[in-house]
């Protein structure tokens, strides 16, 4: 009885701070920035110049600026639509014109071919939130910009750096979409806690052989599949909004958590389709501690991708220019909300498995008398 | 309403009713176990078991 009082009192906490997380998302934090046209709007309105967009790869031909070989034909790949969003900040600051590629595009952009690799390097090791700096390896030849704030500088040296300032790419393409990160983020945060719980009750089944511990595992992992779902679903929203398709399966983090997803979907099902309790137990605890292995993947997916490709934002910034003060707060909150509503949802879990058990052992001793 | 709005409240409606409908469904799924094990042992007592 006492449990079941708790049990109501932690659903209610939890329900009063989604309710109030919802709220600061809505009301509280600030858009990242005024709307403006979407990338795809944008590349239409070019004109001059061969643009072809394949999924989120931009590719980008101009014509060689004066003084260069005609034949250093340019070809510049803007790695994707989620790096491009971030130099649009320089025209939400005003330092540039929408037009910038039309304007300019002799007097900004020069490529030669010769990309050795599809990113510019560093914009994505910087993450999202950060000052872009990259320092491209490729052959990069052409003018300064750096009058305007937003310049690929293009000297002897090779190097290539683009932006001045973490403000000038906080724009996003879809302001108030971006809001959908206060739902998306900790329902992913959860789904790696569930895992890991699940992970931690299956190392401890496998060596006390408590049921109890079993229970907690796949108690967590039926909520982590069902957080996984929710972020799985949430984050196509966004994307369709930022980047203009739902989905995109050579993103690594979106691949990895899809994995991860399936995974545990076979996790469930594995149980499902085993009867005998102690066989099922086993069989669950090395699935769930061999499927672990996925989480990190998902995890750090978006972390390394200069190397494992990623579009996919980094959501703790590893330098300057994090979350908003109310960007901060919200999260923490939303962070806190989904945890306690996670502790929440898996003691009523354990709980329901917990009389499931008592069942079907009231079944057996009935069964066995008769 | 523009369509990022209405993106931002479907992508809330998914996670809030995802959410509840799972709680109604646990609460649903106890209250069946509940009332199994009650019927079982009743009937245990009434057959003197």
């Amino acid at each position: 009885m006492r449990t079941e009082r708790v049990g109501k009192y932690l659903i209610a906490v939890s329900a009063i701070l989604v309710l109030l997380t919802t709220y600061l998302a809505i009301f509280y934090v600030p858009l990242p920035a005024t709307s403006v046209r979407s990338a795809n709007d944008i590349l239409s309105s070019l004109d001059g110049n061969s643009i072809t967009v394949v999924g989120f790869i931009v590719d980008l031909k101009v014509t060689p600026p004066p003084g260069l070989d005609a034949s250093e034909r340019i070809n510049f790949t803007l790695a994707d639509f989620s790096d491009y969003q971030r130099y649009r900040g320089a025209i939400s600051d005003g330092v540039l014109e929408e037009g910038w590629w039309t304007v300019r595009p002799l007097d900004v952009l020069a490529f030669t071919g010769g990309w050795t690799g599809p990113y510019l390097g560093g914009i994505l090791s910087n993450g999202t939130n950060v000052s872009v700096t990259g320092v491209v390896t490729a052959g990069a030849v052409g003018p300064n910009s750096a009058a305007t704030g937003f310049h690929i500088g293009v000297s002897g040296s090779r190097n290539v750096d683009i932006g001045t300032s973490a403000a000038e790419f906080s724009i996003m393409t879809a302001p108030v979409a971006q809001k959908i990160f206060y739902f998306h983020m900790p329902s992913a945060w959860i789904c790696y806690l569930a895992f890991f719980v699940t992970l931690l009750s299956s190392v401890f089944y496998l060596k006390t052989r408590n049921p109890k511990y079993d229970r907690w595992a796949f108690s967590a992992a039926e909520l982590g599949v069902l957080f996984a779902t929710l972020a799985i679903l949430t984050g196509p929203i966004w994307a369709k909004q930022e980047w203009g398709v739902y989905w995109r399966w050579q993103d690594t983090k979106l691949t990895t958590t899809f994995v991860l997803w399936l995974v545990y979907i076979g996790y469930l099902m594995l149980r499902a389709s085993m009867q005998e309790p102690g066989a099922r137990a086993r069989v669950a605890a090395v699935y769930g501690i061999v499927g672990f292995v996925t989480v990190p993947m998902s995890l750090l997916s978006s972390r390394i991708a200069p190397l494992l490709r990623s579009g996919h934002p980094q959501v703790i910034a590893t330098s300057s220019g994090g979350l908003s003060p109310e960007s901060g707060l919200t999260v923490g909150i939303a962070v806190v909300a989904f945890t306690v509503l996670f502790i929440t949802m898996l003691i009523k879990r354990v709980e329901v498995a917990e009389s499931e058990e008592e069942l079907e052992e009231l079944k057996r001793e009935v069964g066995g008398e008769a | 309403m523009s369509s990022s709005w209405t993106a931002l409240y479907v992508a809330y409606s998914i996670v809030w009713v995802g959410v509840f409908v799972y709680l109604a469904y646990l609460h649903l799924r106890q209250r069946r176990v509940d009332r199994d094990i009650r019927t079982l042992r009743e009937e245990v007592l009434r057959h003197g078991k």
